[in-house]
């Protein structure tokens, strides 16, 4: 990932109504490159809805988003040009909390369905390039196991490497998780915290507080779809300004 | 004691399967008993091999006829899925009035029509000086029945379809889109290859209830095995033997069809298997 001049993730006035229903209102963030943002919330704080509006799965209502360089600005009522958000989506790679994997691809053919597909590479060129991210995930002995006969934390791990063999400048993890076995939820955890220390960009909607404080280098705190504070981890965890966060922190901690 | 349990299950599976076995050969025994019982001349069948091997003959127009219509259909099927589930007016209209006139009439009465009714139209139009378009609408006796049996079961078998493609969970949809894929993409690539495994059993079940519905091609005269059947029996008055002939040669064909059906079914789960 090339470290670019500026932030790589800018979002400015962001709103989303799921009809009457404000889910955001007047969200701003700004991502430095190399930086990692954990966002933290209860759930129905739109913090889902928040990371889903910047790769377009979720349709903003109004705002602005830049992502790598690419600017996307909506009145209420717009629809966001098609090549504008197929390239933005080329610039982030998505791990969904229900893993979402091709049931009828092998753990290989999964990560490099993008290449072959969006990217038009040819398959001989492709398979290098995903076995290499099966085995940066630890995964390379899985890579003709359809995703039925892997455990929940091993198909999360190949839906990483499926996001990462994109080559995106941002990932964006939305409670990767929340459907794990508590037992394998450590697995996905080191392949995060490693792709951190190299320096990946990172936004990470999460319930798992010990991964905010380790390994963020802000944390997010959102609340009735506004972001209530934002922060280093040790001031948000220890030391937290609004009364709103550290009322959600005496519940969870 | 694993290995003792495993011998043990297939020795219980293998002894089902030989009561079933039982069952079906005391039917059958039952079912010639009571065939015997009508007033019916076996030995014509022999001594007039040549009607019979006809009839046999037959078997080759409802299997074209049968695979055909079967393929437009699934063509047929596949938009009228589309049509149904995408957000466009028209799209939809088109579709769903479709659906609802080919599943609302019966499929005798479409074969007449396109039949007998499609070449007027097209006689009108080439008085009206547009020859080579008229011309199309002129049909000889297999065309219109492939036509008839392809858009009636293509209707059926678009609420097939749509379901089949409503089964797949929405997030193979957003993990696609999120890779950058283009709605056709994941269409071809993630959703139908998953589609199809779902639809399979029922589709192939239309093709097992259109073999037969095909004998209805007969009353315009294709020579399929109950056209066949009926005109080779008007020449002795042996309309028993050779109807039951026909009878078991569509069973015969149904009996392959299941045999392939389930073949199919079989590899294309192996990708779901533990």
């Amino acid at each position: 990932m090339n470290a670019e001049p500026g932030p790589i993730v800018q979002v400015r006035g962001l709103h989303k109504w799921f009809g009457l229903l404000h889910v955001l209102r007047d969200v701003s963030l700004t991502v430095q490159p190399r930086e990692v943002v954990v966002i933290i919330g209860r759930s129905g704080s739109g913090k889902s809805t928040f990371l889903r509006c910047l790769n377009f799965l979720e349709q903003p209502s109004a705002g602005e988003i830049e992502v790598a360089g690419l600017r996307v600005a909506l009145d209420v009522g717009q629809r966001p040009p098609r090549d504008r958000v197929t390239a933005i989506r080329l610039r982030t790679g998505m791990v969904f909390q229900e893993f979402n994997l091709f049931p009828h691809m092998t753990a290989l053919e999964n990560v490099i369905e993008g290449l072959v597909t969006v990217k038009r590479l040819a398959r001989a060129a492709a398979v290098p390039i995903g076995e290499r991210y099966l085995d940066k995930v630890g995964l390379l002995e899985k890579r003709d196991v359809h995703p039925i006969r892997l455990s929940g934390g091993q198909k999360q791990r190949v839906a990483i490497a499926r996001a990462l063999a994109m080559e995106p400048q941002v990932m964006l993890f939305d409670e990767p998780t929340s459907a794990l076995d508590p037992e394998l939820i450590g697995e996905v955890l080191e392949v995060m915290q490693q792709l951190a220390r190299e320096g990946t960009t990172m936004l990470v909607v999460t319930h798992e507080m010990q991964f905010a404080r380790e390994v963020a280098d802000r944390v997010v705190y959102m609340e009735d779809g506004a972001i209530v504070e934002a922060g280093p981890p040790d001031v948000i965890f220890s030391a937290p300004t609004s009364p709103k966060t550290r009322q959600f922190l005496e519940r969870i901690l | 004691m694993g290995l003792k349990l495993m011998a043990q299950q297939r020795h219980e599976h293998s002894l089902a399967l030989l009561r079933i076995g039982a069952v079906w050969a005391v039917l059958i025994l039952g079912l010639t008993i009571t065939l015997t019982q009508l007033r019916i001349d076996p030995g014509y069948l022999v001594r007039r091999s040549d009607i019979l091997f006809k009839i046999i003959d037959g078997l080759w127009t409802t299997i074209g006829v049968s695979l055909l219509s079967v393929a437009i259909a699934a063509v047929l099927a596949l938009v009228g899925a589309l049509g149904r589930l995408s957000d466009n007016a028209l799209a939809q209209g088109l579709s769903g009035f479709y659906v609802s006139i080919f599943r609302g009439t019966p499929l005798l009465i479409q074969i007449y029509i396109i039949y007998l009714g499609l070449p007027q139209l097209g006689l009108q139009l080439q008085q009206a000086g547009f020859r080579e378009l008229g011309q199309l609408f002129i049909l000889d006796a297999l065309t219109s029945g492939i036509l008839a049996l392809s858009l009636n079961y293509g209707a059926y078998m678009t609420e097939i379809f749509r379901a089949g493609l409503q089964s797949i969970h929405h997030g193979q949809w957003e993990a696609a889109e999120a890779i950058g894929m283009t709605r056709w993409q994941i269409l071809r690539r993630v959703i139908l290859p998953q589609a199809v495994r779902i639809i399979i059993p029922d589709v192939g079940n239309q093709f097992i209830a259109m073999q037969k519905d095909s004998a209805l091609v007969s009353v315009m005269g294709v020579w399929e095995i109950t056209y066949l059947a009926n005109r080779s029996a008007r020449l002795d008055s042996k309309y028993m033997e050779l109807f039951l002939v026909a009878a078991a040669l569509y069973w015969l064909l149904t009996i392959v069809s299941s045999f392939f059906q389930s073949r199919l079914e079989k590899r294309m789960a192996h990708a779901y298997e533990r």
